[in-house]
């Protein structure tokens, strides 16, 4: 009896320093965006007694962190949409047609999800420059899409492959088209599948540092992650400031886990499990 | 139009069909073609092309303004047999992509079983345990270097907190300690990911095997062992496969953080590349395009490999 009393809280101990240790940062940086940078320098780890809400308007007027979250928005927010749609159609044609070199052209697109960034990202630099798409937010977002195609076909193909046969010879029964049995069984019925690649691939984009960073050079087209950046070279000693831009970047995330953590949750574990 | 003349054995009479076959034909054939053609199309453009294109420029010695020369496999000799840089980088980032999977995917399980057990606040922790997971890279690099700062980071007050004052340091400004503090940083980031998957594959266990378990008295230990590891392997296996995989191109935190310095300390492939590429005025984009071709072979021989050897295992086993 008493070692179990011990054990349990050996646990509840190591549970504690665990949770302090993953949270703790988060919330560090949480109060050190609501106090100024001489407060922070007085005492880092302090609490905002007087918390200075004024700084996230400072943030958006004079810094560009507006600019960076508008950027970052439109860019993320397309690119999802065109790679839902489009994935979502390769996908039915994957799942619901047999043809010759079905297997082919899976195999093709599912196998580049293991590559190496490296492998296309230098020229994919050079195809930028020589169609004029460098360093602007349409290039950008095309290459956002094309990276985030193959785990999006790879996800729905696999989902709507179980959709049950029966509904689609009842729909062509009814008279249905090609379109219209994607449009009314494939898409509906998938839905579930569908918004699970709208978060993961929105999260994924908007923290993507690597392909921006290449992509993009003059500071009116930068997304939120390479604003942080160049704001942390800029004014390396402003941390109060790099802390709110840091907030900015992170609230979004935390809003769409805290509406659709158990979905994101289902995406993220839907690849690994299998 | 086409008229087909046929036995049924179904009904026992002779059919005749009369119908549009060839035109139906057709129109599958476009409506699979309307389906597959933007994304084959974004495939080609952004994702195969640039394959290719990587292939061909790592043979060229590539300067701005369209000015190639063919060098043949002189940048591939030049990368393997003399440039101290790639090989450090390499050794960094195969020392980083070993140790971090099992960082990872031990702490994940641990929690996973922690959650399991149905601990109190166990949907409080889930959330503290995962958050992390969905922070951008930049902003884990800027929160850690820090953590890692020399007078006020919360590591080295820690340090002189307990009376250690002789270990602290600057984390990322020691050649010795940099890679270590990096590994660190990126597993704070991704233990959270492996736990969830770890928590998935727990509640598709049937019960009963845990129960037995219970029954049996198993102590905490014997059940990991015996029961836990042994039942959830493939998910192990796939985590470990995935996370060596991503560690391979791991990128962002160390630009944010020491730029693979000090003293090339934290030099990563990834990072060699881009700046051989961008970076670094070589104005040569040929080299890096060799470099990335070789850890592409590299990383899709790796994954061929271990997947072979992981059936291989499974074979053996049954």
């Amino acid at each position: 009896m008493r070692r179990d009393w011990l054990s349990r809280g050996l646990l509840w101990t190591a549970l504690a320093l665990y949770t302090v240790y993953t949270a703790g940062p988060f919330v560090w940086v949480a109060n050190m965006s609501l106090r100024t940078t001489p407060e922070i320098m007085a005492a880092p780890y302090a609490v905002a007694t007087t918390p200075h809400w004024w700084k996230f308007v400072e943030a958006w007027t004079t810094s560009n962190y507006g600019t960076y979250l508008w950027n970052s928005v439109a860019i993320c927010v397309s690119a999802v949409v065109i790679v839902t749609i489009i994935g979502a159609m390769a996908a039915h044609a994957l799942a619901r047609y047999r043809f010759p070199g079905r297997r082919l052209v899976g195999a093709a697109i599912f196998s580049t999800i293991i590559f190496p960034p490296q492998i296309t990202i230098i020229a994919l630099f050079q195809i930028m420059v020589e169609y004029d798409l460098y360093d602007t937010r349409l290039g950008l977002m095309l290459v956002y899409v094309a990276i985030q195609l193959p785990l999006t076909v790879y996800l729905l193909e696999a989902f709507f492959a179980r959709i049950p046969e029966a509904l689609y010879e009842a729909a062509k029964i009814d008279g249905y088209g090609g379109i219209e049995v994607f449009w009314k069984i494939t898409l509906p019925v998938g839905f579930p599948a569908i918004a699970t690649t709208i978060i993961l691939n929105f999260i994924h984009l908007w923290n993507d540092f690597l392909y921006a960073v290449v992509l993009i050079s003059t500071d009116d087209k930068r997304t939120l992650p390479l604003g942080i950046q160049k704001f942390m070279g800029d004014q390396m000693e402003d941390i109060g400031m790099i802390a709110t831009g840091m907030m900015i970047a992170v609230i979004p995330v935390v809003v769409f886990y805290a509406f659709f953590s158990e979905r994101l949750i289902q995406g993220m574990t839907a690849g690994a499990v299998k | 139009m086409y008229a087909l003349k046929y036995f049924s054995e179904s009904t026992g009479r002779t059919v005749v069909e009369v119908g549009h076959r060839d035109e139906g034909a057709r129109a599958r054939r476009i409506e699979i073609a309307a389906f597959l053609l933007p994304a084959l199309l974004l495939f080609a453009a952004f994702t195969a092309y640039p394959v290719l294109r990587t292939f061909w420029n790592s043979l060229f010695e590539i300067r701005p303004n369209g000015n190639e020369s063919f060098v043949g496999f002189e940048n591939f000799r030049e990368i393997l047999a003399a440039d101290p840089v790639f090989r450090r980088a390499v050794w960094n980032t195969l020392i980083w992509s070993t140790i971090e999977p099992f960082i990872d995917v031990g702490l994940g399980l641990l929690l996973a079983l922690a959650l399991y057990t149905n601990v109190p606040f166990a949907r409080f922790f889930r959330v503290a345990w995962f958050t992390p997971v969905l922070i951008s890279t930049v902003v884990v690099a800027i929160i850690w270097s820090w953590l890692y700062n020399y007078d006020w980071g919360a590591v080295n007050l820690a340090l002189r907190g307990v009376g250690l004052d002789g270990v602290t340091r600057a984390w990322l400004g020691d050649p010795a300690t940099a890679l270590p503090a990096l590994i660190l940083a990126d597993s704070w980031k991704w233990v959270g990911f492996n736990m969830v998957v770890c928590l998935a594959a727990l509640h598709s266990l049937p019960s009963e095997v845990m129960e037995a378990a219970e029954l049996d008295n198993c102590d905490w230990w014997a059940k990991l062992r015996f029961v836990v590891v042994p039942m959830l392997q493939a998910t192990l296996l796939n985590l470990l496969v995935l996370a060596f995989i991503s560690r391979m191109k791991v990128f962002d935190l160390v630009w944010v953080t020491t730029r693979g310095g000090p003293l090339w300390a934290t030099e990563t492939v990834s990072t060699y590349t881009f700046k051989r590429a961008f970076e670094w005025r070589s104005f040569d984009l040929g080299y890096p395009s060799a470099i990335a071709v070789i850890w592409f072979l590299v990383v899709i021989g790796a994954v061929l490999g271990l997947t072979f050897l992981l059936r291989q295992r499974d074979r053996l086993e049954f």
